[in-house]
């Protein structure tokens, strides 16, 4: 398919997608809890309600950082699925987020800090283990694009079953769902308020729910593209991780931050590094790639892979490719 | 029906009640009633709730904290008052330190009977409030839509009412500037505004027969007019502050300077009356927090 035509496909599908799942786990939450539940369209009437809300700012300048988020989260799923590189959606996801705390620190209430500063370790927590994710794609497929990768005829999954694992892991933090809703806390907890999104209301949260809604169509994706070599796989196999996500949702208690960066971080060295070292011991080649590829600092991933040495970058600067 | 009515988030705050209504409340989220299957979040935030449930009668600590939460939350908005006590204080309603029911704080749409109200009478009174918040917001939508087909009258004493419920909302929005509620349109009470309407000249701005601002102006011997103007926080930028300040000219031929004040952060205020001619003379201290700056202006 045409790149063009997968993006625009995107920009239609995916927050209609994102909507149906968001009604789904709602639904599916409340059938585990032995409730009926609301009906699969509830998140677009509570989108379609916020729209028409009185929207209640602290300051005005914090809906601009969210209108950014939105549009960087949209980048990002566009970039994925137009079959970019790999490292750049990375980049791109978090400069979305970063924004997203931004926006709650611009609103200055003590709530709204509490949740952008466990956002900020959520992130902390996740972004080694989605580096690493991305590693591991490259040393099974030898490209960071997403086209390559998706395009390869081995399903991945096979190789890389601990980086799988591990992903699993950072999605459950980037979902925010149980036992990682640390910084936006859904259902009934409230002694944050609503964390990060406290001092949001009408229009903007509107804005916050559909990047929402975008951000987890593009994960799925990433899901898919270990299982890639079989699309229908590949399919059934994201869906079953959005369901899986939602049972952990029901099952566990929240952690605290602590565990939570501890425990992902620990789990992108096993799981993660492991399987990256095992990988390489098994292609024969000496691990001093993939070795390389993961001790020197995320800017520098590159180095090993393109030829070409590049200078440090500064942080948060997508390198580019030559 | 419109997604107000299928998406009600809803606060619930506890303002004295003996809790038996609160576990009511709490039992409309469990399996056996389940109200989230009329889409309803019990959410802590108020900025993101549309319903504001209170069990229990108001006490000296609660008044404070039931008009916080419900200035807090976006319009349109509906109170539910649930069980006896959020209706009239109940059996506390002698007790030393109760004011009577919610509504002696802010307006309630709904009230919900019972001691403890049972989870069915509260689900009912939700799907009333569900009315009125659909009504609250058809009159919205159709008040910001005939905003340039808004009228300017004379205001008389049936109107004080409304005059003084506008005034305190707009008062609201900058007290809180200065957190600081002694502003005097705040202070103010209905005797007081009659007395008030009695001697100076009021002129309303009127939308759909709904009050959104006023204005009053007085001629002092001198031919100093003294004027000030309320507009409700949700139609300004609109020009009404403006218009109403025109009106007040008019209405006093005779007056050759009109002066005005407002507190010191009043910043929209301020650029507005710089933009009408009006000039700074002089600032006094209100309150520690406030400061009043008048200003005046000629007539050209």
């Amino acid at each position: 398919m045409n790149t063009w035509v997968r993006v625009i496909l995107y920009l239609i599908a995916a927050p209609v997608v994102g909507c149906l799942l968001a009604g789904w786990d709602r639904r599916i939450s409340a059938r585990m809890q032995s409730r009926r539940g609301p009906p699969i369209l509830q998140p677009l009437y509570d989108v379609q309600k916020l729209w028409q809300k009185q929207n209640i700012v602290v300051r005005r300048s914090q809906n601009f950082y969210i209108v950014f988020f939105l549009l960087l989260v949209v980048f990002t799923g566009a970039l994925f699925f137009a079959g970019s590189d790999l490292l750049l959606v990375i980049f791109a996801l978090t400069l979305a987020a970063i924004f997203f705390v931004l926006g709650a620190y611009n609103a200055s209430s003590p709530y709204s800090f509490v949740g952008a500063e466990r956002e900020l370790i959520q992130m902390m927590a996740y972004e080694p283990m989605i580096l690493l994710t991305a590693i591991g794609m490259y040393i099974a497929t030898k490209s960071f694009s997403v086209d390559a990768i998706a395009g390869h005829p081995t399903l991945l999954v096979l190789m890389l079953p601990g980086i799988f694992l591990g992903f699993l892991y950072t999605l459950e933090i980037k979902f925010r769902k149980s036992p990682f809703d640390l910084s936006c806390s859904h259902h009934a907890h409230q002694e944050l308020v609503r964390g990060i999104t406290t001092e949001f209301s009408g229009r903007t949260l509107a804005l916050i729910e559909i990047a929402h809604w975008y951000e987890n169509v593009f994960l799925l994706g990433w899901v898919y593209l270990f299982f890639a070599s079989s699309p229908l796989l590949g399919v059934a196999v994201s869906l079953l991780v959005f369901v899986f996500v939602i049972l952990v949702d029901n099952v566990f208690a929240r952690l605290k931050w602590q565990t939570a960066i501890r425990s992902a971080w620990v789990v992108a060295a096993v799981l993660g590094f492991g399987n990256i070292l095992v990988l390489s011991l098994l292609s024969g080649k000496p691990a001093t790639a993939a070795l390389v590829a993961a001790t020197k600092p995320v800017e520098r991933v590159e180095v090993p892979i393109h030829g070409a040495p590049l200078a440090p970058n500064p942080a948060g600067v997508a390198p580019r490719r030559n | 029906m419109s997604s107000f009515s299928k998406s009600p988030w809803i606060i619930h705050y506890d303002a004295s009640s003996c809790n038996g209504c609160d576990i009511e409340v709490l039992a409309c989220l469990t399996p056996v009633f389940d109200v989230e299957r009329l889409g309803v979040v019990n959410t802590g935030n108020p900025k993101h709730a549309d319903i504001f449930l209170v069990t229990g009668a108001v006490n000296e600590q609660s008044h404070v904290v039931i008009r916080n939460i419900y200035n807090q939350m976006p319009e349109p908005k509906v109170v539910v008052a649930v069980g006896v006590c959020a209706a009239t204080g109940g059996v506390f309603r002698e007790c030393y330190n109760i004011s009577g029911g919610v509504d002696s704080v802010i307006p309630v749409d709904v009230h919900v009977p019972g001691c403890a109200a049972r989870p069915e009478a509260i689900i009912d009174g939700v799907v009333q409030a569900l009315g009125v918040l659909e009504k609250k917001h058809a009159d919205m939508v159709a008040t910001a839509a005939n905003i340039d087909q808004t009228i300017y009258l004379p205001a008389e004493a049936g109107d004080a009412p409304a005059v003084l419920a506008l005034q305190k909302v707009a008062g609201q929005t900058e007290a809180e500037l200065y957190g600081d509620e002694s502003l005097p349109v705040l202070q103010q009470t209905l005797t007081e505004l009659l007395g008030d309407m009695g001697r100076m000249l009021f002129i309303k701005a009127v939308v759909n027969s709904k009050l959104i601002g006023f204005a009053r102006g007085e001629i002092r011997p001198d031919g100093i007019c003294e004027t000030a103007v309320v507009v409700h926080p949700y139609f300004r930028r609109h020009g009404i502050g403006r218009r109403l300040h025109e009106e007040i000219e008019q209405a006093f031929p005779d007056a050759h300077r009109f002066e005005t004040f407002t507190g010191q952060r009043n910043e929209p205020g301020l650029r507005l009356l710089a933009k009408l001619g009006y000039r700074e003379f002089k600032t006094e201290p209100f309150t520690p927090a406030i400061m009043w700056v008048h200003l005046q202006r000629e007539r050209q």
